[in-house]
């Protein structure tokens, strides 16, 4: 019990903690910039501002745009990579090593690096573009643009994620149902469609489920790329709860948000667990 | 017509050979076993047939139709795997309709397939279940369904029985042979197991290296074995083997000395090396003193039922009886044992290839 205690202390002042202090200031009226206003309790107050602000459903529904859009294309390519790195041919070993690469890598250090190619006038991404006789894209400075950048970047990152899950799980695959289905004839769309897809799907769904959750979060990259501009058409729930929290300094508020933000998030794990259940018992 | 002939095939993995030529007839409605231990090519072949596998060199026909070439789906065979190959995730009924689905047939007559699968199997009350929810035997049958569906012109068989227990095998081994007595397919079908073997087959292919030692009915790879291989993969307990001098008239050995069977005189010159083979069976008890009894010592006793099994010492040669088990000896006890002259084999110790012809 004794050994617990550190790791429960860490716990305790790094997780538990704030979260409790979250949910006490999100009843409460607290803006940073007058520390000696005195922090008095307001109600629901912040949660009914958060809920009703436009500025927060824009927010929230950014953040599912951009979720459904990163997620179906990963999935897609990851699984698409996934089906080809798993075949016996030359080079597929270093191909699998050298996809995984863009994971290993630090959000901010994306960010970065997809500002290079997105940049305006410099970017490597208009130069290539002028190549081939097309006009420059505004990538990160025009709100048509910004998210699919964003998308593109996020996509680029996370995918090799869903390919290793998917290949993993496809090595594990017993041989002979293929074999028994070459015999009969079907062709390979049908066999992948009736024999890999179901049973891939129960690793396809927590891998989905997990990128969800993560994407939900999404902070960094656009941080670095565009913090939300322009205007508001990449501001996401993260960005959204950070402007409150410290640039207007409303910690109540952004508290309040945080926690509209946590619930969702526990929905969406209930709404995983429950369709693993159901797969298991199926 | 065969309904498959291989012709000097031959099967490579880059510079490996693991089969060497090899040359077979299965004629129509057959029931052909290919018998081996592990790593004799047995399955290769068997999955060269099935288009798993491409044939190195050589020729492979079936229904008279050169296949080298041909996708497994065009050759009109269906496959029972070693450990069934369902669909996990489709239940029974799904399982026969996935291999239906390429033939392109109307609902009814997929209906009407998988019913009468399901009746000649048992399956009737399982259509609904997933392979999760059987036991061993029945994945078996449901593999077995699902081949039958496809009314193939050949079934082809993968030690289907290896993964099922000791009682089961037995069950699932009288309804292969009654299936294949209603249906009348051709059967090719891989064992390493000789009981499965003589109980199923028509005709019986024992392989060893790549090589096919020999073919024929249960009948005569038991009882005339073209070398000491056949003689010791077949049978069980194993055939003993014992070599000897022949010496005027007289086969001896070290605490052995028998007469010559009267089917080998004239044909042994004086003085040659051979191997004594004969089958635990062929030793049967005798009266002490009783002519060309050998005396031997029992080390161990194993009691079947019926017979018993003596491990028996005779000479430097462990050798083993299967006799009458009641009145068996006890461990320690020495018996007098005689050589049914009509069973002996005698072998060349140099080739292995028998002497009997």
């Amino acid at each position: 019990m004794i050994f617990l205690l550190p790791a429960m202390l860490v716990l305790f002042l790094t997780t538990i903690y704030p979260m409790l202090y979250a949910g006490y200031l999100s009843f409460r009226s607290y803006d940073l910039a007058k520390p000696f206003v005195p922090r008095v309790f307001v109600g629901w107050s912040n949660y009914q501002q958060v809920l009703t602000s436009g500025d927060f459903l824009n927010a929230l529904s950014i953040t599912f745009q951009l979720m459904v859009i990163t997620l179906s294309i990963q999935l897609v390519v990851g699984v698409g990579l996934a089906l080809l790195v798993t075949q016996r041919l030359p080079g597929m070993g270093i191909a699998r090593t050298l996809l995984l690469i863009p994971m290993m890598i630090s959000p901010v250090i994306v960010g970065l690096v997809w500002l290079f190619l997105y940049f305006p006038e410099l970017g490597y991404l208009n130069y290539f573009l002028s190549f081939v006789g097309l006009d420059p894209i505004p990538w990160i400075t025009s709100p048509n643009w910004a998210l699919w950048a964003i998308a593109i970047a996020d996509i680029w990152q996370w995918t090799p994620f869903i390919m290793m899950g998917t290949a993993a799980a496809l090595t594990s695959l017993s041989p002979e149902p293929y074999e028994a289905a070459r015999i009969d004839g079907n062709t390979r769309w049908q066999v992948f469609r009736h024999v890999t897809l179901p049973q891939l799907k129960p690793v396809l769904v927590s891998l989905v489920f997990l990128r969800a959750i993560d994407a939900f979060k999404i902070y960094d990259i656009i941080f670095v790329l565009t913090k939300g501009g322009p205007g508001d058409s990449t501001e996401v729930l993260s960005l959204y709860i950070y402007r409150q929290s410290f640039t207007f300094w409303q910690m109540g508020v952004g508290a309040a948000a945080s926690f509209v933000s946590l619930i969702i998030i526990v929905v969406l794990i209930t709404l995983f667990f429950k369709s693993l259940n159901r797969d298991q018992t199926a | 017509m065969s309904a498959i002939t291989l012709r000097s095939v031959v099967k490579r993995y880059g510079s490996v050979e693991v089969v060497h030529g090899i040359d077979l007839d299965v004629e129509e409605g057959e029931f052909v076993v290919l018998l081996g231990p592990s790593g004799c090519g047995k399955t290769t072949t068997l999955r060269m047939v099935a288009g798993l596998e491409d044939v190195s060199d050589g020729e492979l026909s079936i229904a008279g139709r050169r296949v080298n070439e041909v996708a497994p789906k065009d050759r009109g065979v269906a496959m029972v795997f070693q450990n069934y190959a369902l669909y996990p995730h489709m239940s029974v009924r799904q399982n026969m309709e996935f291999a239906l689905r390429p033939l392109g047939l109307d609902a009814a007559e997929v209906d009407r397939r998988i019913q009468e699968a399901a009746g000649i199997l048992g399956l009737g009350e399982l259509l609904a279940r997933k392979p999760a929810q059987l036991s061993g035997g029945q994945r078996q049958r449901v593999a077995m369904g699902r081949a039958m569906v496809r009314t193939p012109d050949v079934f082809l068989f993968d030690e289907p029985l290896s993964n099922l227990d000791a009682k089961l095998r037995t069950q699932v081994r009288l309804e292969i042979g009654k299936l294949h007595n209603r249906l009348g397919t051709t059967v090719l079908y891989v064992t390493h197991d000789q009981v499965e073997a003589m109980t199923l087959a028509d005709k019986i292919v024992v392989m060893q290296n790549g090589h096919i030692e020999q073919v024929g009915t249960p009948e005569q790879v038991y009882a005339h074995p073209n070398n000491m291989f056949v003689a010791s993969f077949i049978g069980s307990p194993s055939m003993n083997m014992i070599p000897a001098r022949h010496e005027g008239g007289r086969l001896r050995a070290e605490g052995l000395d028998l007469a010559v069977p009267s089917r080998f005189e004239g044909k042994l010159p004086e003085g040659q090396d051979v191997v004594i083979g004969i089958r635990p069976t062929g030793l049967q008890r005798a009266e002490p003193g009783a002519a060309d009894a050998v005396v031997a010592r029992v080390e161990v006793t194993e009691f079947l039922g019926n017979e018993a099994l003596l491990d028996i010492r005779v000479g430097d040669h462990e050798l083993i009886a299967e006799i009458p088990a009641a009145g068996r000896p006890a461990p320690g006890d020495e018996v007098s044992l005689t050589f049914d002259p009509s069973v002996i084999h005698l072998f060349d110790p140099q080739t292995g290839a028998t002497l009997s012809r």
